[in-house]
């Protein structure tokens, strides 16, 4: 429920507030949009603090920017491993770099006597998200690395989600807490810029760049309508209307996603028989899979060893897959002594399906991030994203007969019994069992 | 030929003792506020000295102002290539320190305090933060300290001058000074309007004068910088830049700014200007020691019929071709020459223009006696020997051409010369003679010129156009709209005002 709240519902009050507050703020309170400037009371401070918070913060928006915007481009540029760890290099340096100047500004203005005048309860509430969120993005860019590689199929595709208004929580709600934490407080202070001093974000005066030198104002009709003057005019209501043919542009193309939605709920469907069809055996298919599934968790429920292979059937090499208890993909590998050996496959990075063909080193790897993990131990070589090692699961090998014949426990511990036979070991069946509750016969 | 009429204005500091009445006035009106307290839209100065805020001419500390590139001029600081940095942290914005603390006196605590065996006296506390406070430093802190180390020897425009020339300056027995009144020079090119981000500072079109909007100012202080007269100021409290309004609503209704209709030396004069507005950028391209005569030719003539066809046709009305016809200021500017802007080598074409002052280049001392010498024997290495060098008047009023500065001393000389004679009933001696028609002025020039500097009336010193209310801006747009546009103050309550 809360999860719910935190990742749709937020979201859109934020997005709601956002628009509504800051089309407020700068129509009916223009005379308040800016960041109250302390510099003319003190000044040295500020610049140690000022300029590393603003080009840090600059750089991290931009690099959060544009693989929203430009997803293409960005996944061209991370497959190179150079450009990618530069990017996250700056991405970080950039991020200690707000941090510094952050704790800069707060010292600074809790310290100089002045400038407790010109601060409000809010700037320090400002100053708290912000540092949070900071140090949230840092943890996760030290922990799950390489978030400039799986931001995008992921966190992304989320707010895509929240975008067209289909917002689908699959990608956020297994994400580990740091990750969820930093999502859950950009919607806040997304939703706070129109309330305090961040919506001077909006006024970066970029039309400096376009202007005259000089700006002259009549009010005199003669001057008014000479051509020189009106020239000058037509030019910045040229920039006026790009401008609001931008903003016109963004708000129909959200009203329109919006009226289609309705409209479709309101008119219901208005399909022909054929796309029907394929409509309907594609839902088929899910329901379909999602049966498959709880009959898997079923099984899972009621027994307390399930049959997962024969032992002849793993290899040393090639992992085959299987489902253990907790839902999760798992692979079973036959080790040199011909006794099995069960691993989790779910990555303990960001949970991708690690691969199950074994390398000449006796790794198996995760698609996603690149994690290497020994099979023997399960623990993930160094260097990759993640220092979690794959867990073991436990197992019995029982003979044709049910009885035990060796097992496995979570901990990678492997042990055989007086019943235990090499030579009928082509015979044996594989089990997994409810590591708890369950003891070794 | 775009013709446009500008505000102007002549002060002559031969005349300014120093009083600081106007700053006084114009403190009372208009930056009598929280967040105003420190701002002196004017301030008198002692020259030599800092000034205010403390060493503003120093443009490598401060980077106001134009620079020439190539043909053209481009901002020596927030331009086109660096404002954008300079947005979070301006390098070269001076703050409390460059200008003061502004204080009070618990005065009330004379009243208050219990009765016991001390008087009673009024602490002084800071008018920013109400702490108590170490009084060090106020708005006219040299005023005549010069020669003191801490503010003369620290002027800029001494760098000049040859060691030699700046002991003499700052001997004690030769102590020199004179004062600077200093005002928003409303400029023809205004650095501060070019610097401006948010596009908040204007000029009026009509009349010239240099404005912040209130409304649209997001306080990005870049105009502070660019300003190199460091005449407009940052309100800390709201946020906003202000400056000088030259106050004209009191223009707007026929009356003199406040400054100058409180001037109790009438060193102040009024008028209007016709400019050529195309060949402004033009005439502040030019090398240095040109600049003087290059913005001097900007200037038209309001008789000559065709600028009054031109003008018309640009909506100049009749009541302003009139005052600029009347305008004191084309007289000291244009006709006689005498009246320089200040600093023009910063490049914004100010329309404020100053008489130097004489009294203090002449008098002398000899054996102990004070001479203020006018036999005219003495002409002209009275000039070349003038207790402040006529090279210090050159760095101030002429970007460094002596030339022009010998030239209106000479004016001077020869107007006092003229009248003392006739007072006396003497003949005028050879050299003055000579020096009188060096001068150029003819006699009827020379009585004109005694006459408005000695002895002219408030409706010569002061010629406002009259303003036709329908062409108004309130006439024009809404009236809240004009508020926000007003130049100064709170266009609705700051959080906090106490
Ligand atoms: C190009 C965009 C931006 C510009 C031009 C800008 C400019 C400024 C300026 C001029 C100040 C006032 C500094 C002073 O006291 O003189 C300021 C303060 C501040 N800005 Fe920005 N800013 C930008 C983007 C941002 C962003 C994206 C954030 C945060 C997400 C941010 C957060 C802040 C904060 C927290 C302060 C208060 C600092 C303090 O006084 O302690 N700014 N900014
Ligand atoms: S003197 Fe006045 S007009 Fe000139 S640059 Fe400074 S503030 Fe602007
Ligand atoms: S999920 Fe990132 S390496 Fe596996």
């Amino acid at each position: 429920m809360i999860i719910q709240f935190l990742f749709i519902g937020l979201p859109y009050a934020a997005i709601a507030a956002v628009v509504i507050g800051t089309y407020y703020r700068l129509t009916r309170k223009e005379y308040t949009v800016s960041s109250l400037s302390s510099q003319f009371l003190e000044s040295t401070f500020l610049k140690w603090g000022s300029v590393p918070w603003h080009l840090g913060i600059l750089v991290i928006f931009i690099g959060h920017l544009v693989p929203f915007l430009l997803p293409d481009l960005w996944a061209d540029l991370v497959k190179h491993r150079p450009i990618l760890i530069a990017l996250e290099a700056v991405g970080f340096v950039a991020g200690v770099m707000c941090v510094l100047g952050l704790v800069v500004l707060i010292i600074r203005r809790i310290f100089t006597s002045t400038l407790q005048l010109v601060t409000k309860p809010l700037d320090f509430v400002v100053y708290v998200l912000l540092l949070s969120q900071i140090l949230l993005g840092l943890v996760t860019a030290y922990s799950y690395r390489y978030g400039s590689v799986w931001a995008p199929g992921t966190v992304y595709a989320y707010l895509y989600g929240i975008l067209r208004l289909s917002p689908d929580m699959t990608y956020v709600q297994d994400m580990p807490f740091v990750i969820q934490a930093h999502i859950a407080l950009a919607w806040v202070i997304l939703m706070l810029i129109p309330f305090t001093r961040l919506i001077h974000m909006f006024s970066i005066p970029l039309e400096y760049l376009f202007r005259l030198p000089q700006k002259v104002v009549w009010t005199n009709e003669v001057r008014w309508n000479r051509r020189s003057e009106r020239a000058q005019y037509m030019e910045s209501r040229r920039y006026f209307f790009r401008g609001v043919a931008g903003v016109t542009g963004a708000a129909g193309l959200l009203s329109f996603g919006v009226l289609e939605k309705s409209g479709h709920y309101f008119q219901g469907q208005t399909l022909d028989d054929a796309k029907e069809a394929t409509l309907l055996e594609k839902r088929l298919k899910r329901m379909k899979l999602t049966a498959e599934e709880k009959s898997y968790e079923l099984e899972r429920l009621k027994n307390d060893a399930i049959f997962i292979a024969d032992l002849k059937e793993l290899q040393p090499a090639t992992g085959k897959y299987f489902i253990d208890y907790e839902m999760r993909p798992a692979l079973a590998f036959r080790d040199a002594k011909g006794l099995p050996n069960l691993l989790s496959a779910k990555c303990t990075h960001l949970g991708c399906t690690v691969g199950k063909d074994v390398d000449g080193q006796g790794r198996i790897v995760c698609p996603c991030h690149v994690s290497y993990f020994d099979i023997g131990t399960g623990v993930p070589q160094a260097g990759s994203p993640t220092e979690i090692p794959l867990e073991h699961i436990a197992w019995h090998l029982r003979a044709t007969d049910g009885t035990i014949v060796a097992h496995g426990t979570p901990d990678g511990t492997v042990a055989t019994t007086a019943a235990y036979d090499a030579a009928k070991s082509e015979t044996y069946k594989v089990f997994i069992i409810k590591s708890k509750g369950v003891t070794v016969a | 030929m775009d013709v446009r009429s500008h505000v102007s204005m002549v002060f002559h500091l031969d005349k300014c003792i120093g009083c600081h009445t106007c700053s006084v006035a114009c403190k009372n009106i208009w930056t009598d506020r929280q967040g105003a307290e420190y701002m002196w839209w004017n301030n008198v100065e002692t020259k030599p000295g800092t000034g205010y805020p403390g060493k503003w001419e120093d443009q490598k500390k401060f980077k106001g102002g134009w620079k020439k590139d190539g043909d053209g001029l481009k901002l020596n600081s927030q331009n086109k290539s660096d404002y954008f940095f300079k947005l979070f942290y301006n390098p070269n914005q001076p703050t409390l320190e460059d200008y003061y603390e502004p204080w009070t006196y618990q005065y009330k605590d004379l009243f208050d305090a219990p009765a016991g065996d001390d008087q009673p006296t009024a602490i002084p506390v800071s008018q920013i933060t109400g702490e108590y406070i170490d009084i060090k430093k106020g708005p006219n802190w040299d005023d005549d300290l010069s020669g003191s180390p801490e503010y003369a020897a620290n002027d800029v425009n001494l760098d000049s001058l040859t060691p030699q020339e700046r002991s003499q300056l700052l001997e004690i027995e030769r102590l020199a000074m004179f004062y600077l009144p200093r005002i928003c020079n409303h400029c023809a090119n205004p650095s501060c309007v070019a610097a401006c981000p948010s596009g908040a500072i204007y000029k009026r079109g009509e009349d010239g004068i240099v404005l912040v909007n209130q409304q649209t100012c997001r306080g990005w202080r870049a105009c502070v910088t660019a300003c190199p007269y460091k005449k407009v100021y940052y309100n800390w409290k709201t946020g906003k830049s202000e400056k000088c309004i030259l106050c004209y609503p009191r223009l707007e209704t026929g009356q003199a700014p406040a400054c100058f209709h409180s001037c109790v030396g009438r060193i102040r004069y009024f008028g209007v200007l016709l400019y050529d507005a195309d060949r402004v950028k033009e005439a502040m391209s030019v090398s240095e020691h040109h600049l003087v005569e290059s913005q001097r030719r900007i200037f038209l003539d309001p008789f000559d019929p065709e600028v009054i066809a031109k003008a018309k046709a640009n909506g100049i009305t009749q009541e302003i071709i009139d005052a600029a016809q009347k305008s004191p200021v084309y007289k000291y500017v244009v006709k006689w020459k005498m009246a320089l802007p200040l600093h023009v080598e910063y490049r914004t074409m100010p329309m404020l223009f100053y008489v130097p002052p004489l009294l203090p280049v002449l008098g002398k001392s000899t054996n102990d006696v004070y001479a203020n010498s006018l036999d005219g024997t003495e002409f002209p290495a009275m000039l070349d020997n003038a207790r402040i060098p006529l090279k210090y008047l050159a760095s101030l009023f002429s970007a460094g051409n002596e030339e022009t500065i010998r030239e209106i001393m000479k004016k001077m000389l020869a107007v006092r010369a003229v009248k003392r004679s006739e007072q006396l009933h003497e003949e005028l001696n050879e050299p003055t003679k000579r020096m009188v028609k060096e001068t150029g002025l003819t006699p009827e020039e020379i009585q004109e010129i005694y006459h408005l500097t000695a002895l002219s009336t408030f409706n010569e010193r002061f010629v406002i156009p009259e303003t036709r209310r329908e062409q108004a801006i309130e006439e024009m747009v809404d009236p809240e709209f004009c508020k926000g546009n007003c130049g100064l103050g709170f266009n609705e309550m700051p959080p906090k005002i106490s």
